[in-house]
């Protein structure tokens, strides 16, 4: 499956931290999207770049945009670690598998939980890829500062009124 | 637009205080008969509170954290009510099933009456933002798109 820049990610159909049905495109809702896929709620890494996010969330919810992160984490352990890292953004349980491997993103170095490898995807609101980013090493992962320029492209390109000159 | 005399909600501006909601909220399909709607509204008049002011931001940032999550399948819908494109005059929040509404976020702006009714349809879960698209549209109502 195509995941580079400028293809279309596919529109995710799982279960959010509730057990809700969702789908990526209802959770878009017409905004641009920082969607991270993470190991799951076990790994250091994951929890620190997680409250980062946390961090960014109060700007995400006033400027249009969302946050989404996918992990083979059931529903109610990532209610749990939601609720821990004090996140209001939507999780989606892949907890089956079910997308992992059409995704092509295993974490082939964990043999024991199978989890996604940490990777991130900046979308138009059309799930257009914008930027990736391969966060098996720490330092690939988005900062807050990369999604705040990622959004401002985003939304420079997508919200007519953007410019006003 | 809905109204609320204190006691029931009407579908339309027909009896007591009119709303604008979300619309979604009413235009179908899936209906639910006997729903419960924990109404933080009141039907006097003068019950109003800007929309920028910061306890209105909070009151989602609470609904997207935890209430809309606690409240899982049995939610039906919730949603801002407008006066004008400034001011808010509460929510609702609509339930399959009776929950603890004694938590809900939203009562903290107004005092809540809980109804049965049979007015609101099924609009899934909203995941942000906590703030308006545009003046005087309903949270979380209205796309960009």
């Amino acid at each position: 499956m195509d995941l580079q820049a400028g293809a279309r990610f596919p529109d995710l159909d799982l279960p959010d931290h509730t057990g809700r049905a969702r789908r990526l495109s209802e959770l878009a809702a017409g905004d641009p999207v920082a969607l991270l896929f993470s190991r799951g709620w076990f790994c250091p890494k994951e929890q620190r770049h997680l409250r980062e996010m946390c961090a960014l969330q109060d700007e995400f919810e006033v400027a249009y945009a969302r946050m989404v992160v996918v992990s083979v984490d059931p529903p109610g352990e990532q209610s749990a670690l939601r609720a821990g890292l004090g996140a209001r953004f939507t999780f989606l349980s892949d907890a089956e598998r079910r997308w992992l491997p059409q995704l092509g993103l295993l974490e082939e170095s964990d043999t024991l939980h199978q989890p996604y490898r940490p990777t991130a995807f900046s979308l138009l609101p059309d799930l257009e890829i914008h930027r990736r980013y391969d966060g098996f090493w720490y330092w690939g992962r988005p900062t807050a500062e990369d999604l705040r320029q990622d959004m401002r492209a985003i939304s420079r390109r997508v919200r007519e009124d953007f410019e006003r000159t | 637009m809905i109204s609320f005399d204190g006691r029931a909600l009407h579908a339309g501006s027909a009896a007591g205080r009119a709303f604008d909601l979300d619309s979604r909220c009413i235009d179908g399909p899936d209906y639910v008969s006997g729903a419960y709607a924990n109404v933080c509204a009141l039907s006097d008049e003068d019950a109003a509170i800007p929309f920028d002011q910061t306890e209105v931001q909070q009151v989602r940032r609470d609904a997207l954290g935890w209430w809309i999550p606690m409240l899982g399948d049995t939610l039906v819908c919730v949603t801002m009510l407008a006066l004008d494109e400034s001011r808010c005059g509460g929510a609702i929040t609509v339930t399959r099933e009776p929950v603890d509404f004694g938590s809900d976020p939203f009562a903290r702006l107004f005092p809540a009456t809980l109804v049965r009714t049979d007015i609101f349809s099924c609009v899934a879960p909203p995941a942000g933002p906590v703030i308006e698209r545009y003046a005087g549209v309903a949270w979380p109502g209205g796309s960009f798109r």
